[in-house]
């Protein structure tokens, strides 16, 4: 068995990459431009690194090696931004909780009406009050402390679930019989979408203050989310009236036919079938999503992208900008890769029933 | 008794009258809403300026910027722990969030221009420290100041007022060199570092952070004195709140009297029991008046330099020669060491 899948191995490659000399001479080159280039990187990163603790003046004498003591260091502000050194356990608690409840709801067995808001409002309460404190003898501390990838894992998180409720309802708005309200919608999502996302962040976390009552305002962080989500529901709801709009419309007339009322014809035919054909773009939208968190920096807040600014923006580690980048790009890269392995897992179950 | 004597006597009937009363705040005045919420907003970063808001590895914030919001909070509450909270913001967002209420202060090496004191409605203080252009050079050139770059290359950011500067410069002083001008920052320094030009001019503090790092290390370069221009960093409060800004004004005016007088954060205590003169003592609460006309208390002005110290404690600590950036303190001094600042008058 296995020697003939060598051969086959074998074979494939001489067919594809070494089929004419040609073809062999570019396949040589560009191999060795790649390990050349994957030999310096390793070298780089592995051999010549420096790793260990508090070692910025013998980094700063060294220059061929990645500095990764610059981590080993200051990866608790990067981590954490400001939240009080002490209380630095509640951080990454909240954020594993958040992160348990993300896994949780991703698994089949959680996906029902009852089960995931539960979920879903237990893990928003945890990671509440964790971070916030207060109550139950933990010290308080205020959102305008609250930061790194905590930070951004809570923006991601509520941005994602207060706008897909939003999303579905506009998609469902937009989808409306009614021409005025059909016609109001389009025109809302359109003025939505065509501002920047920054500019929205901005008017809400800075201009709105100036306008709503004083009860209405809220903490800087929570107007933020609203700004967002309103933006992400925007997206998600031209991709889920997409999905809705490559359904047949058979389906929803034999509803009908049956005696559906509209939220079962809703509910049961259209949203489901409307999810499955958008889940590629659905993924893609989260992906988005979780990388601008990173935007709220330009309105104060101290994310990952901001901590490991500042981690690095101190007389000791200052040159570490090239580690202080990679970590932080390994941190996103982990998410996001995770989001997009998920996605085709889920693509993968639902083309089930097509099959 | 003449016109001139009776006009003489009523006025200072009503100077003592008014010297006897307590300072009136306005109501409306910051002053008031930092006193009541018990705690000051001060302007943060979202991430870091070196020298003058970093972060260290326990998470807090340190510099320049950082002191002076917290020899502020210590002067209002007696001391900064538990009265002060720095607000992370971004340099795009300093003014809104000022007028909005966000924070109190903005503590950021702003400069002082003049839309930003007109059009945007902000309030100045007197500049705290005057940020100059300067040129650093290699040591084995063995340059002193700018005229010793005469037939050398300058390297200089493309397009920007340091670029303009320089060029009046080597113009108005008779200076032949040549510009090499750069577009990006780290272009502009690593030029410089691998021999490109002679000498690189930049805002004196950057040079100084970037000199750590210099891949020759740092005692191979040296930042000549030459000021070739000058930007005058302030404390910004609104506009229309003069009670508020008068603390700001006083506040850096204590910061430079104390250095002038010679008390630390490590003596004051002593001074105190034992003020050299009565203007001393007044200063640091001894005798009543100091803090009551700003409607603060007393002994604010002792809070602030036991806490933080003078303003030659605040500069060396963080970005003069107890720093890595070991910036020389130049035209920063008091006018008495060449530098441009001075206390105001304590009567």
């Amino acid at each position: 068995m296995s020697t003939a899948a060598s051969d086959t191995t074998m074979s494939y490659i001489r067919k594809h990459y070494f089929a004419t000399p040609l073809n062999s001479a570019i396949s040589v080159l560009l191999a060795l431009f790649t390990l050349w280039v994957l030999w310096s990187l390793f070298d780089w990163a592995v051999l010549k690194a420096i790793w260990g603790k508090g070692l910025n003046e013998e980094c700063r004498a060294h220059e061929h090696g990645a500095c990764w003591s610059f981590v080993a260091t200051r990866w608790r502000i990067v981590l954490f931004g400001l939240y009080p050194f002490e209380e630095q356990w509640r951080s990454a608690l909240a954020c594993l909780v958040m992160l348990a409840v993300a896994v949780l709801s991703c698994m089949p067995a959680f996906w029902s009406a009852k089960r995931l808001p539960i979920l879903w409002v237990l893990g928003f309460a945890t990671f509440f009050v964790l971070m916030r404190g207060g109550v139950f003898g933990l010290t308080e501390v205020t959102e305008r402390d609250w930061g790194g990838l905590s930070l951004t894992v809570f923006i991601f998180a509520a941005v994602c679930l207060l706008g897909m409720p939003l999303a579905i309802i506009f998609a469902l708005l937009r989808r409306s019989e009614l021409p005025w309200i059909a016609k109001t919608m389009a025109l809302v999502i359109d003025v939505i979408r065509s501002l920047p996302l920054l500019s929205i962040m901005f008017t809400f976390a800075i201009v709105l203050p100036f306008v709503l009552p004083d009860w209405a305002i809220g903490d800087k962080l929570y107007r933020v989310i609203v700004g967002y989500a309103i933006f992400f529901a925007c997206y998600q709801a031209e991709i889920i009236r997409g999905g809705m709009q490559a359904l047949l419309m058979g389906q929803e007339e034999a509803a009908k036919a049956l005696g559906m009322g509209y939220w079962h014809r809703i509910g049961y035919i259209i949203l489901p079938q409307a999810f499955r054909n958008a889940l590629p773009p659905t993924i893609n939208q989260f992906v988005i999503t979780f990388k601008e968190t990173s935007l709220v920096t330009i309105i104060g807040f101290f994310d990952i992208l901001a901590s490991g600014r500042a981690a690095a923006g101190t007389a000791d580690w200052s040159f570490a900008t090239i580690e202080m980048y990679l970590f932080v790009g390994f941190l996103f890269f982990i998410f996001v890769f995770c989001l997009s392995r998920y996605g085709a897992y889920l693509e993968r179950r639902m083309a089930v029933g097509s099959r | 008794m003449t016109f001139t004597k009776k006009i003489a006597a009523a006025t200072t009937a009503l100077v003592a009258t008014a010297g006897l009363a307590q300072a009136q705040v306005a109501d409306d005045s910051r002053l008031n809403t930092v006193l009541e919420r018990g705690s000051l907003l001060c302007s943060g970063h979202n991430g870091s300026f070196l020298g003058f808001a970093e972060v260290d590895d326990q998470g807090n914030w340190k510099g320049v910027d950082i002191d002076l919001c917290r020899a502020l909070a210590a002067g209002l509450f007696g001391q900064s722990e538990g009265n002060l909270e720095i607000v992370p913001i971004s340099w795009a967002q300093r003014w809104p969030a000022l007028q909005s209420g966000d924070i109190d202060v903005v503590i950021k090496v702003s400069g002082w221009t003049q839309s930003r004191d007109t059009e945007l409605n902000l309030a100045y203080s007197r500049p705290y420290f005057i940020g100059a252009f300067q040129a650093m050079a290699r040591v084995d050139l063995g340059a002193e100041s700018m005229s010793d770059i005469a037939g050398g290359t300058i390297c200089v950011g493309a397009g920007t007022s340091t670029e303009r500067a320089t060029a009046t410069y080597l113009d108005t002083h008779g200076i032949e060199a040549e510009l090499l001008t750069f577009e990006n920052g780290d272009e502009l320094r690593n030029s410089y570092y691998e021999g490109r030009c002679d000498a690189l001019v930049e805002w004196a503090p950057s040079l100084a952070a970037g000199r750590v790092d210099a891949p020759d290390g740092a005692d191979n370069h040296v930042i000549l004195p030459d000021v070739i221009a000058l930007e005058a960093e302030g404390i910004i409060v609104p506009e229309g709140d003069p009670d508020w800004l008068d603390v700001q004004n006083w506040m850096l005016s204590s910061l430079w009297f104390a250095e002038m007088e010679g008390i630390t954060s490590e003596n004051v205590d002593e001074v105190r029991a034992n003020p050299p003169s009565a203007t001393v003592g007044t200063f640091l609460g001894v005798n009543a008046g100091y803090g009551a006309r700003l409607g603060l208390p007393d002994d604010w002005a002792y809070n602030m330099i036991k806490e933080v110290g003078n303003f030659a404690e605040i500069y060396d600590r963080n970005i003069g020669s107890g720093s890595p950036y070991n910036l020389p303190r130049g035209i920063n001094s008091l006018y008495n060491a060449g530098g441009v600042f001075y206390p105001m008058i304590i009567d």
